[in-house]
């Protein structure tokens, strides 16, 4: 197994001053290609965060963190956008769909994006099928339900097909069965040799995962 | 821009009265060739309703040097005792000494003229100043001949006293100045012996200054009240939006139970707080940037400065932008309040339905970086209340400055000496009549008709010379000074006389006017109207050229030629050439023309950078707007790998969307409301072709895309520089 | 005022009235503003004891005003009790009825100033409706008798004349010549700008040419009245003796309007020496002079004018004949010498003074001196007051006539017209002084006739007591008559023909005389 992504010492403050207190106090983790891993957290524990981190939004306030053997801290800018556009896609809580575009075309972002690898288009249509979504793909978001969105969703996230995979409380707005199915999916996802990394409260979602890892205190156990 | 205009407006609008009033302009003058005191004055003392009478004698053509400066044509005035028509801005009244000179503010300017300042008078030798004064009768230096007043016991001393003095200028205060025409008229029936009589009255004073700066005034006037609505639509634009972006905040008070009338109090409070100081700010900067060419122009103009006058209409220019807001933060919220509140905090936007793809169409979004900027488009849109507003602006803005661009262009080609204001053909051609339909088949050519001319004497001796003009048919498309009164000539028995003429022999529509014509035939016609025509002093009579050519068959013929619009003259004028007509242009191009044009265009270029401040603001508002709106959509862009340039097109197509048809609406709305409404406003003085040229509009355009660019930009960084995870959230 | 009020009733009714003072005050206030104040109206007989016509600011237009009450001129002799009225005499001079269309007229000589100032008048067209005005005031004075003190007329035409008794008859009157409608210098297609036109020029009076030339009924005058010749009578413009040329113009169809181009004014015409001697506003007193003007004018252009034969010139004496016939008075024989008594205290001793040959001046005729010595010393105890019409001080030999009255200790007053002046001055004589009294017309500013009124003081002396008369119009040409006059330049205002405050309405003292 090939290791995907390692995190050393990743720390991050908030706050200012006196009243800044450390949310990830050092964090080490290492992901390896094809693996799902969750990392389970009350609200507030900053399991979020780390995910931000990871996922190359923020920059971390010490520590490394590296990706593909690319380290991402010596990145400018650009290179993370980059690298955020090619290698990684992120699921949000709240699915973070355009209002104004419709499913099909929320899936089309990315690969419109200049650096995205070709052939998107035909990529978003075989994905939005595999989600089972295509009957809705012309919707906006506000005429799908919250499964229908998600899978938008993600559909957007792996467009580009990236090796690495981030959702952030994936199945947090969905309903019990859509929730199954989404872990399916999430599941499914590893099969073809990507990397998916879920950031949950619920302790039986994060028992689909093939690791569980604890963040308590701003570390990782 | 208000304070601008309202600064320029009111500068012009009122500055003759306030002149007049500030120098005691008499109400009549009347000028005539010279004659004796004794003769004159029992005249003058028979008139009724007479407060105050006073003589001068005034010398044309005198050779004048200050320092370094020197005028052939300068006027002296000699003055009389008694009341005087001019306003004492510097200095003291003239005594019964020797040498001593008050010089009109004009010249005192120009010449760089003060106190004890040393002139010297070809025939009286060194004179000093000791007063500087200001006449609203005329324009001043050097728009007109420098004038300077003497007074005559001074003269007397040099020259020995003349027992009956000759003087050829009449004042007369009346106490009742409605009893005018009553008085005009005595003055007339008691005028016999008084050749090269002029009668100018204080409304006929203030003609002929309009008349000079004529088109500026109204047009001014007409400008500050578009600017007044382009500032309103503007002001209201702006406050509209804030609420609209405050909406889920109303919604949350509301829901807590705050009252309706409450809500909209608050949100005008905090607008005037912001409106108040702001509207200050900017009434002052549009005061400082407009009062030095308004200033400087109202000096041409002989015209005094509002001063502190200025402080009411400003006030009342700040009262306006201050409440503007108010009112439209205040109603809006007002209105807004009555909704649910659910549906407020939802953030639904005013008055409008959320979502749906009518504005774009089918435009694929988000496929390409096409598709970015049509989601750029369709963000901006989805705002429709305030993509509207920022459309009226910008549109109204460009609209604005394009006419602008229009005037200054046109002014400059005008070039004129206004007395061819009025004049609607570019060029004369020396051919007879005949060549017509040869000219007319030249490309270039609108209309072409053979204009006649003759110098002819009124019958009763009255006055100088009078211009007689004939054309056969329709005079209007040639020349055509604004009608007094009455109607256009209509058969070839009536005439329209000046207004100039009209006053010295009395005439109205309805009455005859008999003229005396070279060949020694009088001709005699019926009035049909009263124009106002500064040729000749107002001394011209239009009549057709069949029954000016039945009286005077040897009148000077030549040809009218008017160009269509966009006609290259030089190219017309080396066609005509080609026929053998010697071409020229009318109009001539003086050097007094030009200070007030230049005044003028500064007052313009005034405006129009205001204006252009207007337009950026207006637009980096638009901009910036949606992108904190939409924060989140742009976080997401960035999260899923869209790069600085991904994200400068996004809101360059936003910015497109809004500037585009503002473009168009600003091209559109000044070819065909704004240039034309400013063209009849003026259409009195001269025909004014206010379209911007295709050369403006690109200029404009390309200004606009420039700061498009730039707010694009500029607005692109702001939002780059906000980390995605604190936007996303 | 009852007491016993509910004092709650008076409070709200005072309440009640305090809004209505307030409304009441405020709308008068309004109206005042507005200009509506309640305006006055001229006096219903024109005396100006209770009302005149006034330009209190001085700006060309008259209004009603306050009456001149009576002040005392003592210069003669001290003031004494009024008593008896003896008589009332109404003076009324120099009406001028005119034909404005008459082609004998020489209108466009006015423009060269004096004394050529009454060739033309604004107001020229409207002598006839003036002169109805004139005697419906006589009639609400009611006076014992009028002296109509010459220049009846104005350009010794016959329809001129028969208008203007037809006037003092009474009874319908066309004031039309030469066919129905207005065909002058005052129309409005006359570009001549020197003229006023009604239609066109300020103060505009459309259609009121029009409306002068209509028939309108006259009030009769119903007091006798006793006519004095003056030089407009049988005089051309009151200069000239009517002749072949003049009687053919007048009857012709070419009227001169515009100024003749290359007329030579001679210069003797403008001497203002012999316009002072004349005093006249129409003194030209060298008829020769004139008549070369009229040579002259005859071969410039002309305007067609329809003819009238009713303009025939009429010669001295059927003028005299048709005077004397209306009147039931004047005399008999070649000239209008004679007398008549007012009443059994007064005596009027009319004299003229008319050049028969041409000249406007007065002139005593070699007869008139023994004839007026007679009159006087048959006169008995009876109060004498003389009427002429030029003035007797300026008159050529008026100083013989003058010297008769000094001596005489009963005359009051020599009156006369011709003036066209309001001027009374004290002749102070050894016989105890009379005094001299000249009267406006009714063609000039300020348009006025005298009363006067005879009475007895206490110690036998005598009180003269004159007031002017404004005509009293009935319709506005009248009105427009007047303010037309007002505001000429050439006219009585500039030259002050109205008087002063000692001119107009006094009471004039004359002693008893001594030695009785």
């Amino acid at each position: 197994m090939v290791s995907l992504l390692q995190a050393c010492g990743v720390v991050k403050r908030v706050g200012r001053g006196r009243a800044s207190s450390e949310v990830l106090a050092g964090v080490d983790l290492d992901v390896q290609e094809g693996e799902l891993v969750a990392v389970l957290g009350r609200s507030g524990s900053g399991k979020s965060t780390l995910l931000h981190l990871l996922g190359g939004l923020d920059r971390p306030d010490a520590g490394s963190i590296t990706l593909a053997g690319q380290s991402l801290l010596g990145c400018s800018q650009r290179e993370l956008t980059r690298i955020r556009l090619r290698r990684i896609g992120f699921v949000f809580q709240s699915f973070q769909l355009i209002e104004e575009m419709s499913g099909e075309e929320n899936v089309l972002l990315p690969a419109g994006l200049p650096g995205a690898p070709p052939g998107g288009a035909l990529r978003a249509r075989n994905l939005i099928e595999e989600l089972g979504v295509g009957a809705v793909a012309s919707h906006l978001p506000h005429e799908l339900s919250g499964g229908e969105q998600q899978r938008f969703a993600i559909a957007r996230a792996l467009v580009n097909e990236p090796a690495l995979v981030l959702a952030d409380e994936p199945t947090g707005n969905l309903d019990s069965v859509a929730a199954r199915d989404l872990l399916a999916i999430l599941r499914g996802l590893t099969a073809a040799g990507r990397s998916v990394i879920m950031v949950t409260h619920e302790r039986d979602v994060a028992g689909a995962a093939d690791r569980v890892l604890e963040m308590v205190d701003g570390r990782l156990r | 821009m208000l304070a601008t205009a309202a600064v320029v407006g009111y500068g012009l609008h009122t500055g003759f009265q306030r002149s007049a009033r500030g120098a005691d302009l008499p109400n009549v003058i009347a000028r005539f060739d010279r004659q004796p005191l004794s003769r004159v004055a029992p005249r003058i003392e028979a008139l009724p309703d007479l407060a105050a009478f006073a003589f001068r004698l005034e010398v044309t053509n005198v050779d004048l040097i200050g320092g370094a400066h020197r005028s052939r044509e300068g006027v002296v005035e000699v003055l009389s005792p008694g009341r005087r028509g001019f306003d004492l801005l510097a200095g003291r009244e003239l005594s019964v000494r020797p040498g001593e000179a008050i010089v009109e503010q004009g010249v005192a300017r120009s010449w760089g003229l003060r106190l004890g300042s040393r002139l010297l008078l070809d025939g009286l030798g060194a004179l000093r100043v000791v007063g500087i004064a200001e006449s609203p009768d005329n324009v001043a230096f050097p728009l007109a001949a420098p004038r300077i007043y003497l007074s005559r016991p001074a003269l007397d001393a040099r020259f020995g006293v003349e027992r009956d003095p000759q003087v050829n200028v009449a004042e007369l205060w009346l106490k009742d100045p409605r009893q005018l025409d009553q008085v005009l008229g005595q003055a007339r029936a008691s005028s016999y012996g008084l050749r090269g009589l002029r009668v100018i009255t204080r409304d006929g004073v203030r003609v002929l200054l309009d008349q000079a700066a004529g088109i500026v005034i109204a047009l001014l006037v007409a400008l500050s009240a578009i600017a007044l609505l382009t500032a309103a639509v503007m002001l209201g634009a702006s406050a509209r939006a804030e609420v609209e972006r405050r909406l889920a905040g109303i919604g949350v008070r509301r829901a807590i139970g705050a009252g309706r009338a409450h809500i909209a109090l608050t949100h005008a409070v905090e607008a005037a707080i912001v409106s108040i100081p702001a509207g200050g700010l900017g009434v002052g900067v549009g005061y400082l940037v407009a009062r030095g060419p308004s200033d400087r122009l109202l000096e041409a103009i002989n015209e005094l400065p509002p001063g502190v006058g200025l402080l009411a209409p400003l006030a009342g220019c700040w009262a306006l932008t201050a409440l503007i807001p108010v009112l439209a933060s205040g109603w809006p919220a007002l209105r807004a309040s009555r909704r649910p509140p659910i549906a407020l905090m939802r953030g639904a936007e005013l008055g409008g339905r959320r979502g749906g793809r009518s504005l774009l169409g089918r435009v694929r979004l988000g496929g390409n970086l096409v598709g970015l900027a049509a989601l750029g488009a369709r963000l901006v849109s989805a705002r429709r209340v305030r993509l509207l507003a920022t459309l009226a602006v910008l549109g109204v803005s460009v609209g604005f400055i394009l006419l602008m661009l229009a005037l200054a262009s046109e002014l400059n080609t005008l070039q004129s000496d206004p007395g061819s204001l009025g004049k609607r053909y570019q060029l004369t051609a020396s051919l007879p009549a005949a060549a017509v339909p040869q000219v007319r088949r030249l490309s270039g050519i609108a209309a072409v008709a053979p204009r006649y001319e003759v110098q002819a004497l009124d019958s009763f001796s009255l006055g100088e010379t009078i211009d007689l003009i004939g054309y056969p048919g329709d005079h209007t498309i040639f020349e055509a000074p604004p009608l007094v009164s009455g109607h256009r000539l209509g058969s070839d028995s009536g005439a329209e006389v000046g207004r100039g003429l009209a006053q010295v022999l009395g005439l109205r529509p309805g009455s005859t006017v008999a003229v005396e014509l070279p060949s020694g035939h009088e001709a005699r016609f019926r009035v049909a109207g009263i124009v106002d025509s500064l040729q000749h002093d107002g001394r011209v009579v239009y009549v057709s050229s069949r029954a000016l050519l039945a009286s005077e068959p040897s009148a000077q013929e030549q040809l009218a030629v008017r160009l269509s619009a966009g006609a290259s003259p030089v190219a017309v004028t080396r066609r005509l050439a080609a026929l053998g007509a010697k071409p020229k242009a009318t109009g001539g191009a003086t050097d007094r023309g030009r200070s007030l044009i230049a005044a003028l265009t500064a007052i313009l270029r005034a405006v129009a950078i205001v204006d252009g401040l207007v337009c950026i603001y207006a637009l980096i508002q638009a901009l910036f707007l949606t992108a904190r709106e939409r924060r989140s959509t742009i976080a997401v862009l960035r999260a899923c790998g869209a790069d600085a340039g991904a994200v400068r097109v996004l809101l360059g197509g936003a910015a497109v969307a809004a500037v585009a048809p503002a473009a168009l609406i600003g091209v559109l709305l000044e070819r065909f409301v704004l240039g034309p409404a400013m063209a009849r406003l003026a259409i009195g003085y001269a025909s004014l072709e206010l379209s911007a040229g295709s050369g403006e509009i690109a200029a404009v355009l390309a200004g606009l895309a420039v700061l498009a660019a730039a707010a694009v930009l500029w607005v692109a960084r702001q939002a780059g520089r906000e980390p995605i995870v604190v936007a996303l959230s | 005022m009852s007491s016993e009020r509910d004092p709650g009733a008076e409070a709200s009714l005072t309440r009640r009235e305090a809004l209505v003072k307030i409304t009441s005050g405020g709308t008068a206030l309004l109206l005042a503003s507005c200009g509506m104040s309640p305006r006055r109206a001229p006096a219903a007989n024109g005396s100006t004891l209770l009302s005149s016509y006034v330009d209190p600011g001085g700006v060309g237009v008259l209004e009603i005003g306050d009456g001149i009450p009576l002040l005392d001129r003592q210069e003669l002799a001290p003031r004494a009790l009024p008593g008896v009225v003896l008589c009332t005499i109404a003076h009324l001079t120099d009406v001028h009825v005119l034909d404005e269309q008459s082609p004998a007229r020489v209108p466009f000589l006015r423009r060269l100033g004096a004394p050529f100032n009454s060739t033309f008048r604004p107001q020229e067209a409207f002598t006839a409706h003036v002169l109805a005005g004139a005697v419906r005031a006589i009639g609400r004075l009611a006076p014992n008798a009028v002296i109509q003190g010459g220049d009846l007329i104005d350009n010794a035409q016959g329809n001129e004349l028969e208008l203007a008794l037809e006037l003092l008859r009474g009874g319908p009157v066309d004031p039309a010549s030469g066919g129905r409608g207005y065909v002058g210098v005052q129309v409005a297609s006359n570009p001549d700008p020197l003229y006023y036109r009604p239609d066109l020029d300020a103060p505009r009076h459309p259609g009121i040419l029009a409306a002068s030339t209509r028939r309108f009924t006259s009030t009769p005058l119903s007091v006798p009245w006793h006519p004095v010749l003056g030089d407009h009578d049988i005089l051309v413009q009151g200069v000239l003796a009517p002749s072949k040329i003049t009687r053919e113009i007048a009857l012709g169809t070419r009227a001169i309007w515009d100024l003749p181009a290359h007329l030579r004014i001679p210069g003797e015409l403008t001497d203002a020496a012999i316009t002072a001697a004349s005093s006249s506003p129409d003194g030209l007193a060298a008829p020769a002079v004139v008549g070369q003007l009229i040579q002259a004018a005859s071969k410039a252009p002309a305007v067609t004018v329809p003819a009238d034969p009713a303009r025939r010139e009429l010669d001295v004496a059927e003028v005299l004949a048709r005077l004397r016939a209306t009147s039931g008075s004047g005399g008999a024989g070649e000239r209008m010498d004679y007398s008549f008594d007012v009443g059994s205290n007064v005596r009027v001793i009319v004299l003229d003074l008319v050049r028969r040959e041409g000249g406007s001046g007065g002139l005593v005729h070699g007869e008139q001196r023994r004839w007026l010595a007679h009159e006087l010393a048959r006169a008995g105890r009876r109060w004498r007051l003389l009427a002429s019409h030029q003035p007797l001080t300026s008159s050529e030999g008026g100083e013989a006539l003058l010297a008769l009255l000094d001596r005489d200790p009963r005359v009051l007053a020599a009156i006369w017209g011709h003036t066209h002046r309001n001027r009374i001055i004290p002749r102070p004589t050894r016989a105890g002084g009379y005094w001299l009294i000249a009267t406006c017309s009714l063609i000039d500013y300020p348009q006025e006739l005298r009363a006067l009124r005879v009475r007895e003081t206490a110690g036998g002396g005598a009180a003269l007591e004159t007031w002017m008369i404004d005509h009293v119009p009935d319709g506005e040409i009248g009105d427009v008559s007047r303010e037309l006059s007002y505001l000429d330049s050439q006219g009585g205002r500039p030259q002050a023909f109205q008087g002063g405050r000692l001119d107009r309405n006094v009471r004039l003292f004359k002693a008893a005389p001594s030695g009785d």
